[in-house]
């Protein structure tokens, strides 16, 4: 009776005004997402005026949707070539980073301070300055419309050189001396101990990773122009071109299948992305 | 043998003989080589090969044309780089304190929520942020589509005319500011809310006790404790407002043929800049439209640096 009425008393119209603003912003966050899905999942046939696309209303057209999408549009291809380039990409900024990290925090020796300053101070260009110039290299080196063009200029991250070189600064240097004592090999310190002990900051920069590359628009727009490495991005792009007489359904139903793995992601990962993507503000 | 970087109190530094050092270090170059080698390969030699194709014409099929400053001038000069630079003034000048108003209010809501409420109104502002960009613009161009889209019905049941909101050139920055808003403020705020969480409770009891009111908070205790985290949210906002490509983009033609609408009103620096390389294949034009990007960007930053810097010692 008393928890009753403890809870009837803190019920003020601050407490109200809070909660009916937070459920209404919360509902125009996801209202854009909820009516993706409720498109693809309509009644075919039937107008906007009639059917607003408020809610779901038809399984089986949205699962014909998701089917003609699939079969009839290179879009299966492009999926698979957005799965490449992400994994590729994850896995080369990983261990590419994590070994330049492993020296950097953990060795001195010549040229290390400038180099380091050097790959730091590539963080302040804009991606729009070397863009064209990165382009024309790899149209140099022939990788136009190819996986290697768009995956390797991409996996020398500064950003993930930075955050791996500042987490692996905290290993101590007894444990690399303990090991090299039991006769431990370079290779194997970064491997067995390095590696192993910094697998939070691995996991957050695979997350950001994930989430940047599937996203990337703009570095597939200029390498893969040839149908057959049209990554996701690009297919739902030609859907909004002028000359494209796409319906929206098929529209929507291409984005929430792309929009299918960073949700994913994100209902698994939202502790690791949230907290890295604080991390990043407060501790820079 | 290898030796740490910090050595023991027992321990100095290696006093090992030259060949021994030489051995030392080869490992660590080795280990280092991939990443410096593809850091050269796609970062230090495009910028500067880009800068020395900035001062020719080239189109990559005939043979580069020195022509000095003329495509700085042109970069300058243009009408369409004119119409952009204006375009992108308007643009940030409304969506970096609009979108960083936006985040701090979200996260000052959300900070009143204990538990799991807490967690999961964050979680529900920030599933925009999880959206690929290209994703969020394309739905967000079809539900303001004329007509028939969801934001155009809306109007219609409120007995407003059809609204162009991509097609008319007075409404177009701000249908474009909405998505971005929509898309920036969970990113924003996740930031801002960890700095609400560092400021001690006890700042905020000491305050009540002399009778502050809950604005008087805001403006007294929170927003001089989260200042260094606000900084940090304004100049990234702001950094990646000047370099805006994918929403105006998609929100406008999506081709190399067709951008930035009608009138010109959502062409943007960087879609210009893309338009001279691949519409027009103006290499040598694009790469100083880069350059010229470049520093105008590294030079606000700097001088938002600074200007933070003498705020911080004042």
């Amino acid at each position: 009776m008393t928890g009753l009425k403890r809870n009837f008393s803190r019920i003020t119209p601050w407490s109200v005004a809070k909660w009916a603003a937070a459920l209404c912003i919360a509902f125009v966050m996801v209202f854009p997402i909820w009516w993706m899905f409720n498109v693809v999942f309509a009644d075919p046939g039937v107008p906007a005026s009639l059917n607003p696309r408020l809610y779901p209303t038809s399984l089986s057209a949205g699962i014909e949707n998701i089917k003609q999408v699939l079969s009839e549009t290179g879009f299966l291809r492009a999926y698979y070539i957005s799965v490449a380039y992400t994994v590729l990409t994850i896995a080369g900024v990983l261990l590419i980073g994590s070994m330049a990290a492993f020296e950097f925090a953990l060795f001195r020796f010549p040229g290390a301070r400038i180099l380091f300053a050097l790959v730091m101070l590539s963080l302040m260009v804009p991606t729009a300055a070397t863009l064209i110039p990165t382009y024309l290299v790899v149209a140099k080196l022939g990788w136009l419309n190819t996986m290697q063009g768009l995956v390797v200029p991409g996996l020398a991250s500064a950003f993930g050189l930075f955050m791996l070189t500042q987490f692996m600064k905290s290993i101590p240097q007894e444990m690399l001396e303990a090991a090299r004592l039991d006769g431990a090999t370079h290779f194997q310190l970064y491997w067995f101990i390095a590696l192993p002990l910094s697998k939070t900051a691995l996991v957050t920069l695979a997350i950001l990773t994930f989430m940047k590359t599937w996203g990337n628009f703009i570095w597939p727009l200029v390498i893969s122009q040839k149908p057959e490495l049209f990554t996701v991005s690009q297919v739902v792009s030609l859907f909004n071109a002028p000359l494209s007489h796409t319906t929206v359904d098929v529209v929507m139903t291409a984005n929430l299948l792309a929009a299918i793995p960073p949700l994913v992601f994100f209902l698994i990962f939202q502790r690791q992305i949230v907290e890295g993507i604080a991390s990043s503000g407060t501790k820079g | 043998m290898k030796r740490p970087v910090r050595p023991g109190p027992r321990e100095g530094w290696p006093t090992s003989s030259r060949v021994d050092e030489m051995q030392k270090t080869f490992w660590n170059y080795l280990m280092l080589a991939p990443f410096m080698i593809l850091f050269g390969a796609f970062f230090l030699y495009p910028i500067l090969s880009g800068f020395r194709y900035s001062f020719y014409d080239w189109d990559t099929v005939r043979e580069p044309v020195f022509v000095g400053l003329k495509n700085y001038e042109t970069v300058l000069g243009s009408r369409n780089s004119r119409i952009a630079a204006g375009n992108l003034a308007a643009y940030v000048a409304i969506t970096v304190p609009l979108g960083v108003s936006v985040a701090f209010g979200l996260a000052l809501l959300v900070d009143h929520f204990a538990g799991f409420w807490g967690r999961f109104f964050r979680s529900v502002y920030f599933v925009p942020v999880v959206m690929p960009l290209f994703l969020a613009a394309t739905i967000w161009r079809w539900l303001y589509a004329p007509n028939f889209g969801m934001f155009n019905l809306l109007a219609g049941w409120l007995g407003a005319g059809n609204i162009r909101f991509l097609n008319d050139p007075d409404v177009m920055l701000y249908s474009m500011v909405a998505v971005d808003v929509w898309v920036s403020a969970g990113f924003n705020m996740v930031i801002l809310l960890a700095g609400l969480k560092n400021i001690p409770r006890h700042y905020y009891e000491a305050a009540r006790l002399d009778g502050a009111t809950k604005l008087q908070e805001i403006v007294y205790v929170t927003l001089p404790m989260i200042k260094p985290v606000m900084i940090f949210v304004i100049s990234y906002s702001f950094i990646s407002a000047l370099q805006v490509f994918d929403l105006p983009w998609l929100l406008t033609g999506s081709s190399f043929l067709d951008y930035g609408g009608r009138q010109k009103a959502l062409l943007f620096p960087v879609m210009d800049m893309m338009g001279r390389g691949f519409g027009s294949l103006s290499f040598g034009l694009a790469s100083a439209y880069g350059f010229v990007l470049t520093f105008v960007i590294v030079l606000l930053t700097a001088a938002i640096f600074v200007l933070q810097k003498r705020d911080a010692r004042t």
